[in-house]
């Protein structure tokens, strides 16, 4: 597939090729510039029947239906559904939250092995990918292609990410709500440490814009459980100041803080129809990803 | 609150081990990167609440357990005693009882007297507070007994009420000799009394001797009072001042003057039956209490008996204290009046042969006769009740024979010689004769509360300012001035040796010496009451106060006749009763003094310890709380509970089951 055969660590090939067994759909009409398994706003030429529409000259008439003719005397050009490709936004956070992991594997890690089998699943079926890195702002960018060769310099970028700075991640999802053209498919991953009211203006932009926006929320069993038993000082990844806190008496707090969190964070995606998935980093991303293809396919048909 | 281990109370500091632990433990933390911040500072912001309380809580938990820990294994004490167990368990406890009378006195309810109370709470107190060893001074020898356990003061017959007085500073000398002779290590003196004032005698000199005595003692010496202050309010007390038996024509009756006092202020009026037990005979008179004390003068019960003497008392109704509610009384057929005369100058002789024949009661006999000096040894001594001796001292057969009389009780009074030798009798010696240096010598001072110039029974003052001294002999000697010459020369002087019934006048009756005998009263009251105090040593029957020093020619096998049963025979001197000794019959009560006597205020006590490692406690008679006691326990059970507490705030909160939100 590629021509340097480089191994990457993020890549596994026996599990992409079991996730391509589901086609990646998007749930809502995209606008591409080919043909592709994605439903279109536009009437082209598949065999799924999509209207009749009365002639006007002009009209190619081989697209006449003259069985309708014959029974009503009039002319009526039979038209079908248009199928095309779509624009994959992947939007990956790199801020220092993103190297937390304990266990030695870190969520930009899970990021990785998730925007990396995405990218190859799109790009396999004639899709556009692009990469966002966000930090403090936007790092690194590229733009959606669908050539093959477009995946190494993907793959690339992936693998040099390194998670560092504080997130600017509404301001980022903002800006590229304006700078990517109508009707993409956005796939955040990240582990999303920002107010859900922040969030939530994001997503309703990113709405408006009439993209389809997926998100992976990355979160670490410690960071659920927070289950210390001695006094920790708690150094901010994201340069902010460290905390020094007793996990026996701050743990109650820190509890409903996080509760309080993920129940607005429901709120807001529900609000905004985001396709949105929580992943804990001891899940297989593989699991994760088949639970979003399947889900997606599932839903796919509304034009 | 005190410790029978107050030395394990160093570890205590061992309370504070869970703060320091948490200290530690805080500055044990570990550090580590964490992504999740936002959370951390909502947490932080939010009210602490109860999980900062919590970990106070548990903290303070902790600490109680094992504060508890550390007081219940120093065995604290309960009670008022600040520092009673300090220093550890002494070598040698001693106990000095006050077993007065006034101890008997019960609390408001009845009940325990103070002193049953007192020797309770101190058997109580001692066995918990352990020594090696014990001691009672017993209040009536002064003599000190050994205790095998506090247990035994209350079996010792030392420890019973007695009617005798308690000499307070006696007993602490007796207790201090007992530290030097016996060189006991560090000693606790428990002083259990009621803090009467003729007990502690607060004014006597022994008290700073006692005092230095004690701080000079290395091995530290603690005293402990245990005082019962309680005034025993409206309480009476009855006492028989008078006692005679008048013959009456055939008949016979006796005559009675009987005290009655109150203690307090009420002054209300009050019917008291006067219950009398003579012979076996009882009457009763109710008398109306009208102010106190009240004196029922003369009254008469006439004698059925024919015996020439008998025994009675007078009781009063239960009070407060029972030890003051009878009063025992002998009495006999008056005994006949018989005086000595030895002169060497005529000129004497009349005056006192007349003072001493004219007798003041027209049953009572007196008669004088008048003996050469040569003669004095073939006089009949056993019948005689004063000498009147004017001349050279005696000395030889004739001394001897004087001072074999003197010691049986009888009384003499010597008067100078024309010439005075060098001759000593009973610690006395004439010197030399004092011209007046004015016109007449006056009398200084004179005793009126006691002895021969005493007052008259209606209070009234004998003449004895009126005297004219013209001159005088002056005394050389050891005894006790009993009227004094401006100047400070004795005019009478009584001799200090024991029971000593011989008197020193330092002037004659002669004209040219003083007025003695134109001016008669004082001549005559002082003859005639010496007599009577000298027949009164004739006499089958006496009085004596309880505890009071007792003749030498007392036998010492007694016969209780009547009495309290729970005295020993052994103690029937200091228990109040009438006793058979030999043919003697002796009435013993109560010190006069025990009467109503005042309580020392706390101040006062405090002097008298002041410098010396005191402490006191007040009591009440009839009180059951004990006096002190261990209370490990409740600090035990305090642990416990705290231990509990603590488990019960350290349980993991319920995890709902989802284990993690959702």
């Amino acid at each position: 597939m590629f021509k340097d055969r480089r191994t990457r660590s993020f890549l596994d090939a026996a599990a992409l090729s079991r996730l391509a067994a589901v086609p990646l759909f998007a749930r809502r009409p995209m606008q591409g510039t080919v043909s592709g398994r994605h439903p279109s706003p536009h009437r082209g030429s598949s065999v799924e029947f999509a209207e009749y529409r009365k002639y006007v000259p002009g009209d190619d008439l081989r697209r006449l239906d003259w069985r309708a003719y014959g029974r009503s005397d009039r002319f009526y050009v039979k038209e079908f559904e248009a199928d095309t490709n779509l624009r994959c936004c992947l939007v990956l956070d790199t801020s220092g939250s993103m190297g937390f992991g304990p266990t030695g594997a870190t969520k930009l890690d899970y990021a990785r092995r998730i925007a990396g089998a995405l990218g190859y699943l799109a790009l396999q079926q004639g899709d556009a990918v692009g990469l966002s890195c966000v930090a403090g702002g936007l790092v690194r960018n590229i733009p959606p292609k669908r050539n093959p060769a477009h995946l190494i310099a993907l793959f690339d970028l992936l693998e040099a990410a390194k998670p560092h700075g504080e997130t600017q991640l509404a301001s980022v999802l903002h800006e590229l709500a304006e700078t990517i053209r109508q009707r993409a498919l956005i796939v955040i991953i990240s582990d999303l440490f920002v107010e859900p009211e922040l969030l939530g203006s994001c997503f309703q932009h990113l709405r408006f814009r009439r993209h389809d926006v997926a998100i992976f929320h990355l979160l670490e069993a410690q960071e659920m459980e927070f289950n210390f038993r001695r006094p920790m000082r708690f150094l901010d990844m994201e340069g902010g100041t460290s905390i020094f806190a007793d996990p026996t008496e701050i743990a109650d707090r820190y509890h409903r803080a996080l509760d309080g969190y993920l129940t607005e964070l429901r709120r807001v995606v529900l609000e905004s129809a985001v396709d949105y998935h929580r992943v804990l980093l001891d899940e297989s991303y593989e699991r994760v990803l088949t639970r979003f293809l399947v889900g997606r396919a599932h839903g796919r048909g509304s034009r | 609150m005190s410790f029978l281990q107050p030395w394990l109370l160093v570890a205590l500091p061992l309370a504070l081990l869970p703060v320091i632990i948490h200290l530690i433990n805080q500055r044990r933390y570990q550090t580590v990167r964490w992504g999740a911040m936002m959370f951390l500072l909502t947490a932080n912001r939010m009210a602490r609440g109860f999980a900062r309380l919590r970990q106070y809580l548990i903290m303070a938990a902790r600490m109680l357990a094992i504060a508890g820990l550390v007081f219940a294994v120093s065995r604290p004490l309960a009670s008022g005693w600040l520092g009673l167990a300090a220093g550890g368990r002494p070598d040698t406890t001693i106990i000095v009882l006050d077993r007065s009378p006034s101890m008997q006195q019960k609390g408001p309810g009845g009940g325990d007297s103070k002193l049953a109370t007192g020797v309770h709470q101190l058997a109580q107190t001692l066995a918990t507070l352990k020594s090696a060893h014990w001691v009672l001074i017993d209040s009536t020898t002064k003599n000190p007994v050994q205790l095998d356990s506090p247990e035994a003061l209350l079996r010792s017959a030392s420890a019973e009420a007695t009617s005798a007085a308690t000499d307070l500073p006696a007993l602490l000398e007796a207790a201090y000799e007992y530290i030097r002779a016996n060189k006991s290590g560090r000693t606790d003196i428990w002083i259990c009394s009621d803090l009467r004032k003729n007990d502690w005698s607060p004014q006597s000199g022994r008290w700073q001797s006692i005092r230095e005595s004690l701080l000079s003692l290395r091995q530290g010496v603690r005293v402990n009072l245990l005082a019962y202050p309680e005034h025993a309010e409206g309480n009476l007390s009855v006492r028989v001042s008078d006692v005679r038996r008048v013959q009456n024509g055939p008949a016979a009756d006796l005559v009675l003057s009987v005290r009655l006092a109150r203690e307090g202020d009420d002054q209300s009026r009050a019917s008291i039956p006067l219950r009398f037990e003579i012979d076996g005979a009882r009457s009763e008179v109710m008398v109306e209490m009208d102010k106190t004390p009240y004196d029922l003068k003369d009254y008469r019960i006439p004698l059925e008996s024919k015996q020439p003497r008998s025994w009675g008392k007078v009781t009063i109704p239960a009070d407060l204290n029972p030890a003051d509610n009878d009063f025992y009384f002998a009495f006999e057929k008056p005994v006949p009046r018989h005086a000595i005369i030895v002169v060497e100058d005529a000129q004497v002789t009349r005056s006192l042969q007349l003072a001493a024949a004219i007798t003041p009661d027209p049953g009572v006999a007196c008669t004088a006769e008048v003996v050469p000096a040569e003669q004095v040894a073939n006089v009949e001594w056993e019948k005689v009740s004063l000498l009147l001796w004017q001349g050279p001292l005696p000395d030889g057969d004739a001394g001897r024979h004087v001072q074999d009389f003197i010691k049986r009780g009888g009384y003499a009074i010597f008067l100078p010689p024309r010439v005075p030798g060098d001759r000593e009798f009973l610690g006395a010696r004439w010197k030399s004769w004092v011209a007046s240096a004015s016109k007449d010598a006056l009398i200084a001072n004179w005793r009126g509360d006691q002895d021969l110039l005493a007052n008259t029974q209606s209070g009234a003052l004998l003449p004895v300012g009126q005297l004219q001294i013209h001159r005088y002999c002056r005394l050389a000697g050891d005894l006790t001035p009993l009227a004094g010459l401006q100047g400070g020369s004795p005019l009478l002087a009584r001799s200090t040796l024991d029971h000593s019934g011989a008197y020193f006048f330092a002037t004659t009756t002669v004209p040219a010496d003083s007025s003695l005998a134109t001016d008669g009263v004082v001549l005559y009251v002082l003859v005639q009451r010496a007599m009577a105090a000298g027949a009164s040593a004739l006499g089958t029957i006496r009085q004596f106060a309880a505890g009071e020093p007792l003749p030498n020619n007392l036998p010492d096998s007694w016969q209780r006749l009547a009495g309290p049963d729970d005295a020993v025979s052994g103690a029937y001197p200091v228990h109040c009763g009438v006793y058979l000794a030999g043919d003697r019959l002796l009435a013993i009560n109560r010190p006069a003094e025990e009467d109503q006597a005042p309580i020392l205020d706390d101040g006062r006590v405090a002097d008298l310890f002041a410098g010396l490692n005191f402490i006191r406690v007040d009591h009440r008679a009839g009180h059951i709380g004990i006096l002190i006691e261990e209370i490990w326990r409740p600090f035990l059970a305090a642990m416990m509970v705290a231990l509990i507490v603590e488990a019960a705030l350290c349980l993991p909160r319920y995890v709902a089951k989802a284990g993690r939100p959702t």
